[in-house]
């Protein structure tokens, strides 16, 4: 296993326990969505892989090894798990983006010809090469996202860690991220982990779910096993994906024959819809004649 | 009813954008953004750095105002032909300092001064002697300063920031200095949009009718972002972490070489200005 953690809890100074005893683990290769509402513990949980808050109980394992939290061990593991953060305020701390970006790499001791080439490609890689000049404050917020995904990306980490990457971005934005980070899994076979709590973006992107409510880790599966269970999505105060949603209405008030199984996206529904058609032509055929007759 | 209306007018400035909040600010970030797009933006910060400078200290040591007026005309067609920014915006940046450094001058010339007086005037009965080196000093120290402004407004209008700090940076000066100045660069601009923000967010549950609201409401807003930017600082330091920081900030170097072409150039216009200086010396203003 690439991740373990064992029976987890963090408690933050003013006393909020903010995780409550998780466990769960998850190999090299995966996309994983951590899915929970404001204040469910995401972030905390996350902060926990990278290093960034230790456990007040608990452990981590990375590997199969326990994490150390010595800056020597610290900084091995971030070599090879990166974090994104929320706020790309929060990351963006150089006056331009190619410093930014090269920030990561230079402090991995490579030699400054390396490290151009790695902020060229890393730069291009989210599309963002033509504004490595400019300071970070004249960027937009999605394109500051995709800055901060590449400062990340330009130390080549094997593991990527990403807390709301699509919060408040727009529709096309979130697309473009969503896209990138899947090609980056498919070629690059970086694991990806990431916290949301947009549901209808996460049956595109995760291969499997975790749900966190109120620190405690509640359920896990892919994410059609997770949508279905819809007395424990609404017990977390999520809801279902619009999509499902709507084939769950189709069955339940038109009386539909929808499979058990709801489509969670776009291309599951066009599926569904054209079963359902050519079961209807195969199955009725003397109702489509019928209707046909008295025009006849 | 009154405050109603209040919030409609404020309302409707806002959003027409006549009136923006906090000029003041607009202005340094307008500074910033003509340091990255204008004409002069790539070529080699050093020169420019070497030019601004040595242009500067002859103009504010310089005894005669020939030299100082030499220099505001030379950074005033840099900026407004090499650099191409727009005569307005150049303009609205001297403005407020040339009118107080005038206002210093004319004080100056009518304060100070012992030699040979040139004239009385009637100040509220008292009778006040005008001196001939009065006068010269503030005529002087107005050229001079207003050259050395120039300078350095062709300075901050054609460089970018980072460029100048990477430089110095070069010339050993504590790394301390040079680290916080590039963080304080960067969040300045997150911190600007965190305080208009929160400065309209005031203004349009009217924070700001009335002047007890208004002193009330300001103080809160410092508060407010000083807390914030305490709280930004661990955040960054967080995420800086992350990206393996050992404490030392490493920076990418490939800034523009200077040519030696330009720098010789830069020189022989220097001291041809300081010869000038010195024989323009005894030539009398007044
Ligand atoms: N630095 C902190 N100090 C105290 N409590 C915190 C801190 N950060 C988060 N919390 C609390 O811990 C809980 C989980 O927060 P967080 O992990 O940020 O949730 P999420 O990312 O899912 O929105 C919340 O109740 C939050 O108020
Ligand atoms: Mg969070």
């Amino acid at each position: 296993m690439l991740f373990r953690l064992e029976n987890l809890s963090h408690q933050y100074s003013d006393g909020t326990l903010a995780l409550d005893d998780v466990s769960l683990s998850f190999a090299a290769g995966e996309r994983i969505a951590l899915l929970g509402t404001n204040g469910s513990g995401k972030t905390t949980l996350l902060h926990h892989l990278n290093g960034i808050l230790q456990p007040t109980s608990g452990k981590v394992y990375f590997e199969d090894k326990p994490l150390k939290y010595n800056s020597k061990s610290l900084l091995d593991l971030r070599k090879r798990v990166g974090f994104i953060f929320q706020d790309p305020n929060d990351q963006l701390f150089a006056p331009t983006v190619k410093q930014d970006v090269a920030f990561g790499p230079l402090n991995l001791g490579q030699p400054p010809d390396q490290v151009k080439k790695a902020v060229d490609e890393a730069l291009t890689t989210v599309g963002m090469a033509e504004y490595a000049e400019k300071p970070p404050h004249f960027l937009s917020l999605g394109q500051k996202k995709r800055v901060a995904l590449a400062g990340v990306l330009a130390m080549q980490p094997e593991v990527l860690i990403m807390d709301e990457p699509t919060s408040n971005l727009d529709p096309r934005a979130t697309s473009e991220i969503l896209h990138l980070l899947l090609r980056l899994n498919k070629e690059s076979k970086i694991t990806l982990l990431l916290a949301t709590h947009d549901v209808d973006m996460v049956p595109l992107f995760a291969n499997k779910l975790y749900i966190l409510n109120k620190g405690k880790l509640v359920s896990e599966g892919s994410p059609a096993e997770m949508f279905s269970d819809a007395e424990m999505i609404r017990s977390v105060n999520l809801r279902a994906p619009r999509i499902a949603h709507l084939f769950e209405v189709l069955k339940k008030e038109d009386n539909l024959p929808i499979d058990k199984q709801l489509p969670l996206t776009i291309g599951d529904a066009r599926k569904e819809i054209l079963r359902l058609l050519s079961s209807q032509k195969t199955s009725k055929p003397e109702a489509t004649s019928k209707r046909r007759n008295p025009a006849a | 009813m009154r405050e109603e209306k209040y919030l409609l007018v404020k309302t409707k400035q806002l959003f027409r954008g006549r009136r923006r909040p906090l000029s003041h600010v607009n202005l340094s970030s307008e500074i910033d953004r003509y340091a990255y797009t204008n004409a002069l933006s790539k070529s080699s910060p050093a020169t420019k750095l070497f030019l601004a400078i040595s242009l500067l200290l002859i103009s504010v040591t310089s005894p005669t105002p020939v030299v100082p007026i030499i220099v505001f005309l030379t950074s005033s067609t840099l900026i407004l032909y090499s650099a191409k920014i727009p005569y307005r915006f150049y303009l609205k940046l001297l403005w407020y300092p040339i009118i107080i450094i005038a206002i210093t001058c004319v004080i100056i010339a009518l304060f100070f001064g012992y030699q040979e007086p040139l004239t009385e005037i009637n100040l509220l009965g008292l009778r006040w002697a005008v001196f001939k080196d009065g006068i010269t000093l503030g005529i002087n120290i107005f050229f001079r300063v207003a050259g050395g402004l120039s300078t350095q407004f062709f300075l901050v209008l054609t460089t970018p920031m980072t460029s100048i700090l990477l430089i110095i940076r070069k010339a050993r000066v504590p790394t301390v200095l040079i680290e916080t100045s590039l963080l304080v660069y960067r969040y300045i601009f997150v911190f600007i949009e965190v305080m208009e923000t929160m400065h309209t967010a005031q203004e349009l549950r009217l924070g700001y009718s009335g002047w007890l609201k208004k002193i009330r409401s300001t103080s809160l807003l410092l508060g407010n972002l000083f807390i914030r930017t305490l709280e930004q600082g661990e955040r960054t330091f967080t995420a800086m972490n992350a990206r393996g920081y050992d404490g030392n900030i490493r920076v990418l170097e490939d800034l523009p070489k200077p040519s030696k072409t330009a720098l010789a150039g830069i020189t022989l216009f220097a001291v041809t200005l300081a010869v000038t200086a010195y024989l323009t010396m005894n030539m009398g203003v007044v």
